[in-house]
């Protein structure tokens, strides 16, 4: 099964994806990413409010296999959380890019943006 | 597959057939899950699950100085076996240590002599071998050989395995009972059928010639069909073998511990006259341990993983050996040696160190999950 990348979305080498709408950008983990952790079972988020910078630890999943930090693609604050995902992690393995959204931020730099990958590249770089 | 060197068991076909998720294991090319690894693990818990454990090591040693050599080797009193009968053990070094553990199977006699199935880590199977020959007497009349090649390994496990059995010829009746074995034939095929496992359920392994390992599979995959049964593999396993407390080789148990540590003192004969280790293992009997082996859960959603730090009062205690969520229980549960310094009752509060917080967990009694009453 594949699951398409969606539009003006980024990918980090660390295998999250940042998804731009307008002033808001949607956070959360590559399909691939899914994939690779296999069943999850717990996500630790972050507060509502909370500002990080770029590379900040932002949150932690935790599947049946391996535990995985989240990471910052870009600076920001948390202005929504995905709070079904408390009882609900699978939604991640089942629609990352939807229903499986991890976190929702503001007062983002396009700047920081270059650090990312398209998601062309992103493609090619996982099959390498 | 990619890794050339990896082996693969005689049942391959069937798992690419499944669409198993393969994985290198100790060499060999296994199947680390077909489906869920919850899913495939309720399986077994609650029906039944067919496992390939084919990388698993066989050794025969047969002859008239079998019985004296195995005597010598592990810590259980292998005197005390009847044909048919098995017992869980080790292999031990001089200061006891835990070389590996294995089930020793004591076949039906052949050539009126002795005859036992050595069941044995596949990551320890040169290693094994190798310290079995090297306490061999020469003058006795023993052979010692390694069947690995030749033979596949099949586990049913699961409370609906016996009904299972019984579908494909062998009535509850000829059925071993628990660490027992027969050797029989199924639907013309010979083999071995253990009554043995490394689950925490019933359930059978079975032991058989390459040629027929997937005869064998299919007749039990179908027959299982209508009781639910589902391949599984080595991840739920390994969820399944960590809820019912066995210890793992090379995780929780290795050459430094000794089985009294590891709590395995039940398997241990010191009536016995001689073993290797046995002084020590003796003396940590008598004076204690410095370090016990220990049981916990999480008391959040973390999960422990092997090498993590366990805390009490804020002290340094021990070091988690695995980790897992338990999928029977839903909740994270982990095991690990604490000093004996600490306080380690069911109940007792415990930190365990993930990542580079600390996580509030607490000391359960093992096993964590013990098998309905059938």
């Amino acid at each position: 099964m594949t699951i398409e990348i969606p539009n003006n979305t980024y990918c980090t080498k660390s295998h999250e994806y940042i998804t731009i709408e307008g002033d808001t950008a949607i956070l959360g983990i590559t399909h691939y990413a899914a994939e690779q952790l296999g069943e999850i079972v717990y996500v630790e988020l972050p507060e509502v409010g909370t500002e990080f910078l770029k590379g900040d630890i932002f949150g932690t999943i935790e599947s049946v296999k391996a535990a995985s930090e989240l990471y910052m693609p870009v600076a920001g604050k948390v202005i929504e959380i995905n709070e079904t995902l408390t009882s609900e992690p699978e939604l991640i393995n089942d629609d990352c890019y939807t229903a499986g959204w991890i976190v929702k931020i503001t007062g983002f730099s396009q700047d920081d943006l270059i650090d990312t990958l398209s998601s062309a590249d992103y493609l090619n770089h996982i099959e390498e | 597959m990619k890794n050339e060197n990896l082996k693969n068991t005689a049942l391959y076909e069937k798992h690419i057939e499944l669409k198993a998720k393969m994985v290198p294991f100790a060499g060999w090319n296994m199947p680390l899950q077909y489906d869920k690894i919850t899913s495939e693990h309720l399986a077994v818990r609650n029906n039944a699950g067919l496992f390939d454990v084919s990388h698993m090591g066989e050794f025969k040693v047969t002859g008239d100085g079998a019985l004296n050599l195995l005597q010598k080797l592990v810590p259980q009193d292998v005197t005390k076996m009847d044909e048919g009968k098995a017992v869980y053990t080790q292999l031990c070094n001089p200061a006891g240590g835990i070389i590996d553990d294995l089930i020793i199977y004591r076949l039906n006699n052949t050539n009126n002599t002795y005859n036992f199935l050595l069941i044995v880590n596949a990551s320890n199977l040169k290693k094994d071998f190798n310290w079995i020959i090297a306490n061999q007497d020469d003058t006795s009349d023993t052979k010692v050989e390694d069947i690995s090649d030749s033979y596949s390994l099949l586990a049913l496990q699961g409370p609906l395995s016996s009904e299972i059995l019984k579908d494909i010829g062998l009535s509850i009746e000829k059925q071993p009972k628990r660490f027992y074995v027969i050797e029989t034939t199924l639907n013309n095929l010979n083999c071995s059928v253990a009554r043995t496992g490394y689950t925490g359920e019933d359930g059978v392994e079975i032991l058989i010639k390459n040629a027929d390992a997937i005869q064998m599979y299919n007749l039990i995959y179908s027959a299982g069909q209508k009781y639910g049964l589902k391949p599984i593999g080595l991840a739920a396993r390994d969820t399944l073998r960590l809820e019912a407390a066995l210890p793992l080789h090379g995780n929780d148990i290795d050459e430094d511990i000794t089985p009294i540590e590891a709590g395995l003192k039940w398997s241990v004969s010191l009536e016995k006259d001689h073993f290797i280790g046995k002084e020590i293992l003796e003396k940590q009997v008598q004076n204690g341990t410095d370090k016990t082996f220990v049981g916990f859960k999480m008391n959040n959603s973390r999960i422990p993983r092997k090498g993590c730090e366990i805390f009490q009062d804020g002290r340094i205690i021990g070091n988690t050996t695995s980790g897992s969520i338990a999928p029977s229980l839903n909740y994270p549960i982990g095991l690990g040696y604490v000093n004996k310094s600490a306080s380690m009752k069911p109940g007792d509060k415990i930190e365990v160190m993930i990542g580079n917080k600390k996580f509030p967990a607490e000391i359960v009694k093992k096993p964590f999950y013990k098998k309905k009453k059938g």
